[in-house]
């Protein structure tokens, strides 16, 4: 194989099956011709060195073929850049917010390790922070490559702008110093109606890095365990988690698509308040399993364990009452944890029947 | 103050390169095949590489703006190309645009 075919091959591996052949042919001949005009200029065969310098000229055969691709060029592309920026910069906000107040909490929990959950803090907020990026980044290079565009990107009203306002981070830490010039520029006006698609993207994003750490891909360091008098105790799930792995994930998905279908359309009020109901009768099924199963999770200390768990039993207020009496063992914290659990659970179905009837209000009153 | 060569190669690329296509097109109302073209381009001032002419034929071929065929010449299999007659349409347009926009800014320099 000479010179020229071991280049051609470069160049015709990066190109689509059908229009490989053609494009290569008319390449070699644009080859032959440069070598031939060489060697009529220097009256001589041409050093396979002097070849060489020829195809060098004509381009590394990833950007040769590169030329000939119909797709965009970048993964990000110039349109889509200030969004995805934005995205990216909300995001990373929002996760040094996770992030320092999971350390915070370990802080004021009695770590007695300090520096090592500086680090773990560090690190995973460096992991979630890339994974971050990469599917933002993934996200935009299927709008590229897709041709997709919102219509929030080409259809945005002046009155949605709002929350781009708060994107420098500037402005925040002059809100810090108090001053009423600093705060007029961090506080909304108090007439401004608020962007709407704020709360939804807050939603979004917050579900997103749920959905991320549930499949295993976000890690918060030390969320399952805690101090018991010195001494790690790890919370491990109940089978109930494994069983309802693939619906809490529908779930979550179910309510990605209504926020990101709201930040689209934000004023779409009666096609919103249609997909919550559906939305919130799911988390309703959920929140009815997971009470049903009657234990959900176990905490573990060396050779001891204790479950986490109850029934209706528990759903009284004598019960809420002694919360703070159980003992400071293993059995008596999974007892006070059973009993928050127990009413976690019951303040969240609470909440979903809310949910459903204020949605069933807006489909018939549209607003 | 001195020129910034980098900024000005970068500008001067900048203003070249939507002329380029017009360029090409004006060249092509004569049947050539790739390496005849960048030639005739290259002496009339107008240097382009391979990498971004060949394509850039393909490009407007898919357009219907140039109609293409393989023919044998010097013993070689070489593709030719000339205006289409959407082609033609485009290049008169073009030349109308590139001409006023000429004339507008002869008047601001």
């Amino acid at each position: 194989m000479d010179m020229i075919d071991r280049y051609l091959n470069a160049v015709a591996a990066q190109l689509p099956q059908d229009e490989r052949a053609d494009i290569t042919a008319e390449l070699r001949d644009l080859i032959l011709s440069r070598f031939e005009a060489k060697e009529e200029e220097l009256g001589r065969a041409l050093t396979e060195d002097e070849q060489e310098a020829i195809l060098r000229e004509i381009g590394h055969p990833l950007v040769v073929a590169a030329r000939y691709r119909k797709g965009p060029d970048s993964l990000v592309g110039p349109e889509l850049f200030p969004y995805w920026l934005f995205g990216v910069k909300a995001g990373l906000m929002v996760l040094a917010a996770v992030f320092a107040l999971t350390l915070f909490i370990r802080v004021i929990g009695g770590s007695d390790n300090f520096g090592q959950d500086i680090a773990h803090a560090f690190h995973g907020f460096f992991g979630a922070g890339l994974t971050l990026i990469g599917a933002a980044t993934l996200a935009a290079a299927i709008f590229e490559h897709q041709g997709i565009r919102p219509a929030w990107l080409t259809k945005w009203r002046v009155k949605d702008l709002g929350a781009f306002g708060l994107a420098d981070p500037a402005a925040w830490g002059a809100s810090m110093t108090g001053t009423e010039a600093a705060k007029a520029t961090w506080m909304p006006r108090s007439r401004a109606k608020p962007w709407p698609g704020g709360e939804y993207l807050f939603s979004f994003l917050a579900t997103g890095m749920f959905v991320l750490w549930w499949i295993g891909v976000l890690h918060f360091p030390g969320l399952m365990s805690i101090q018991l008098r010195g001494e790690d105790a790890v919370v491990s799930g109940a089978p109930i988690w494994s069983i309802l792995f693939g619906p809490i994930l529908l779930y979550a998905f179910a309510q990605m698509a209504v926020d990101l279908a709201s930040l689209v359309r934000p004023y779409a009020v009666r096609a919103r308040a249609a997909a919550r109901i559906v939305v919130a009768g799911g988390g309703l099924w959920l929140t009815w399993a997971i009470f049903e199963a009657g234990h959900w999770f176990t905490l573990t200390r060396g050779d001891e364990t204790a479950r986490i768990g109850g029934d209706w039993s528990m759903l009284d207020i004598d019960t809420l009452g002694r919360l703070g009496d159980g003992g400071r063992d293993l059995p008596g914290i999974a007892s006070t944890l059973s009993v928050v659990m127990v009413w976690v659970l019951a303040f969240s179905a609470i909440s979903l029947v809310c949910s459903v009837i204020l949605n069933i209000w807006r489909v018939g009153r549209g607003r | 103050m001195s020129l910034d060569p980098d900024l000005y190669e970068s500008m001067r690329l900048e203003l070249r390169r939507g002329s380029l296509v017009l360029a090409v097109l004006a060249c092509l109302r004569t049947e050539r095949y790739g390496y005849t073209l960048r030639q005739a381009l290259a002496a009339d001032g107008l240097e382009m590489e391979e990498s971004t002419l060949y394509p850039l034929l393909r490009r407007l071929e898919s357009q219907g703006l140039l109609n293409s065929e393989w023919r044998e010449e010097e013993k070689r299999k070489k593709r030719f190309y000339v205006l289409s007659p959407g082609g033609v349409s485009m290049l008169a347009a073009l030349t109308d645009e590139w001409r006023g926009i000429n004339a507008s800014l002869d008047k601001l320099l």
